[in-house]
């Protein structure tokens, strides 16, 4: 495993943000989804290093979180959340300033900042003062600079914020190749969904600190729970408090959609006898196919 | 926008070097930023005026039959020994104009990362906080010392090659470590001075402010303190006095204050501490409020 974390806690003053953290994470991209404040960006933060737990450790591709920091720093590209640049500074001495702060030598670190532009797209923009850069040209010159130094992990810290739709498209399209053809293990935090669902064959869901649910995309969706799409005619309250109080959960979409996550080892039967008890007619039945969004609300819960 | 992959991303096939000081890249950075900037090129260059005054003296003080008509009274004002170099060095204009350049070229050395969120960028290296903490303090290292070690110590050189022979040196052998440890008592105060008020401010306008402010008020407040309850210790609130006083001390010279000039080397190892104690706080990879 290229990381691996154990039992790992840290509070901000008296609020938990991460409670007992234990994951391994494999090859390839893997997404660290959870709602805001659910301890993502915090995950990320302790294995760079920027924060000591308070419990627990770990390990990045065989580096101790805590005692191998420069290591660690070292392999892994790190793409923040928020708008960061060095003022005054064009792309390509900003890029590959990066680089030589990570070990490059100086000529090699400019040939790099180059390449890795074009790679991104900002080769034509390469020479332009970044106070004058788009929203969207300072992601990619984010990610430029998190590969500069030709990582074998990244890190994104929601990499498709604050972009258009095209924008977002193209930055997932580069993470994708990143990921799948380039070799670089890619640990992708965000709570877009569609972000995760097209890019990622694992995913770590983190709530309120803790893993909520952990495993290749189509392990979880197949064995964690089942989803099965139904409309009644008659109480419909009853019928779902009936079905919560046998371990379902169950959300109400707005057009009446009821969609009942049933627990792992639960009879679709029980959401017959359930209508038979509460005295609901059933007039639409459909097991689903669950997409991340069904998985996640499975887990964490639909506002 | 250009499309994304116009090259295609290769792998680098060379090794990650661990260098001696691995915050060089940002001091040399620094300096290249800040001379960036038509302005501060041409304010730099008028600081070393006071080196070109002090070089004409040292030229006449040796030609005084060619200059008899112009030096006729004032023949002690070019006397050439430590006094005159102490008295340049320590000079309240040199003082300024030496704060005037750092105002210039060191004021956003850390209010620009804070501002711009930089600071993660820098510690998700292999960079620790001292690292990137001297780097910065590198730059004021850099043009403190370009306009006070370099020109005086050249001055020196310049007054044995007018006068032909080493006896001024012969005479003042410890003048050269006199004038360095100035210049590194200089170096180090205005590093942390002014990466501590970079340090207490997003904006680089605010941080020009409060290095003027504090600077000059200090000054003020000193005076007016002075005035109200006749103390000389009253000296030792203004940064400028602090200087002069630590200075003429270094160059062996009758103190400007009749405090002892120990006070004024711990008011300013005072000031340090302060600096490494918010410098500390401020310079994180994330804020983390508990």
């Amino acid at each position: 495993m290229s990381i691996d974390v154990k039992d790992l806690s840290f509070r901000y003053g008296r609020i938990v943000a991460l409670d007992g953290v234990t994951v391994s994470l494999g090859e390839g991209a893997v997404g660290l989804l959870g709602p805001n404040g659910a301890g993502k960006s915090t995950l990320l933060r302790i294995l760079l290093g920027f924060i000591v737990p308070e419990r627990g450790g770990g390990k990045v591709l065989d580096f101790d979180i805590r005692r191998d920091q420069d290591m660690i720093r070292r392999s892994v590209g790190y793409m923040p959340e928020s708008d960061c640049f060095v003022a005054g500074m064009d792309a390509v001495t900003f890029t590959s300033y990066f680089g030589e702060l990570s070990g490059m030598p100086r000529q090699e670190a400019m040939k790099r900042a180059h390449e890795v532009l074009f790679y991104v797209g900002l080769g034509e923009a390469r020479y332009r003062l970044l106070d004058t850069y788009s929203a969207g040209m300072k992601q990619r010159l984010k990610l430029a600079q998190a590969l500069v130094h030709d990582p074998k992990v990244l890190f994104l810290d929601e990499p498709t914020s604050n972009l258009d739709p095209t924008g977002r498209n193209e930055v997932l399209e580069l993470i994708r190749d990143v990921s799948r053809n380039k070799g670089i293990q890619v640990l992708l935090s965000s709570h877009i969904l569609a972000d995760i669902e097209s890019i990622c064959g694992s995913v770590v869901i983190l709530n309120k600190g803790r893993v909520a649910a952990e495993g290749r995309m189509a392990d979880l969706r197949a064995i964690a729970y089942s989803l099965y799409e139904v409309r009644v005619k008659g109480d419909g309250e009853a019928f779902r408090k009936d079905l919560e109080s046998r371990g379902c959960k169950v959300d109400e979409t707005e057009d009446r959609l009821i969609k009942v996550y049933m627990p792992e080892g639960a009879d679709r039967m029980d959401i017959f006898r359930a209508a038979a008890r509460t005295g609901v007619q059933l007039r639409y039945f459909v097991k689903s196919r669950t997409s991340l969004e069904d998985l996640f609300a499975g887990v964490v819960g639909v506002d | 926008m250009a499309t994304i992959r116009e090259k295609g991303y290769a792998h680098w096939d060379g090794a990650l070097a661990e260098r001696r000081f691995p915050g060089w890249p940002i001091t040399r950075t620094g300096i290249q930023l800040a001379f960036r900037r038509k302005m501060f090129r041409f304010f730099f260059a008028g600081a070393f005026l006071p080196a070109f005054v002090a070089l004409g003296g040292l030229y006449v003080s040796e030609r005084l039959e060619d200059f008899k008509a112009l030096v006729q009274s004032n023949r002690d004002l070019i006397r050439i020994d430590p006094k005159y170099f102490a008295g340049f060095m320590t000079n309240t204009a040199v003082l300024f104009s030496l704060v005037f350049i750092l105002v210039f070229a060191a004021a956003g050395l850390i209010a620009d990362d804070l501002k711009h969120n930089s600071l993660q960028l820098y510690f998700s290296r292999p960079l620790r906080k001292k690292d990137y903490l001297l780097g910065k303090m590198s730059v004021v290292a850099f043009f403190v010392l370009v306009l006070t070690a370099v020109p005086w110590l050249l001055l020196v050189v310049f007054k044995l090659i007018f006068a032909g022979s080493f006896q001024f040196f012969l005479e003042y052998p410890w003048l050269p470590l006199s004038i360095l440890g100035y210049s590194a008592l200089l170096t180090v105060f205005f590093a942390f001075y002014v990466l501590l008020l970079s340090a207490l401010s997003k904006s680089t306008r605010y941080v020009i402010i409060l290095i003027w402010t504090t600077y000059l008020f200090s000054d003020a407040l000193s005076g007016i303190l002075f005035e109200t309850f006749r103390q000389p210790a009253m000296i030792l609130f203004s940064i400028r006095a602090n200087l002069q006083q630590a200075g003429a001390f270094l160059f062996g010279q009758r103190l400007p204050h009749p405090v002892p000039a120990v006070w004024s080397f711990a008011v300013l190892a005072g000031i340090c501490l302060l600096s490494v104690f918010v410098l500390n706080r401020k310079t994180r990879g994330v804020e983390v409020i508990k």
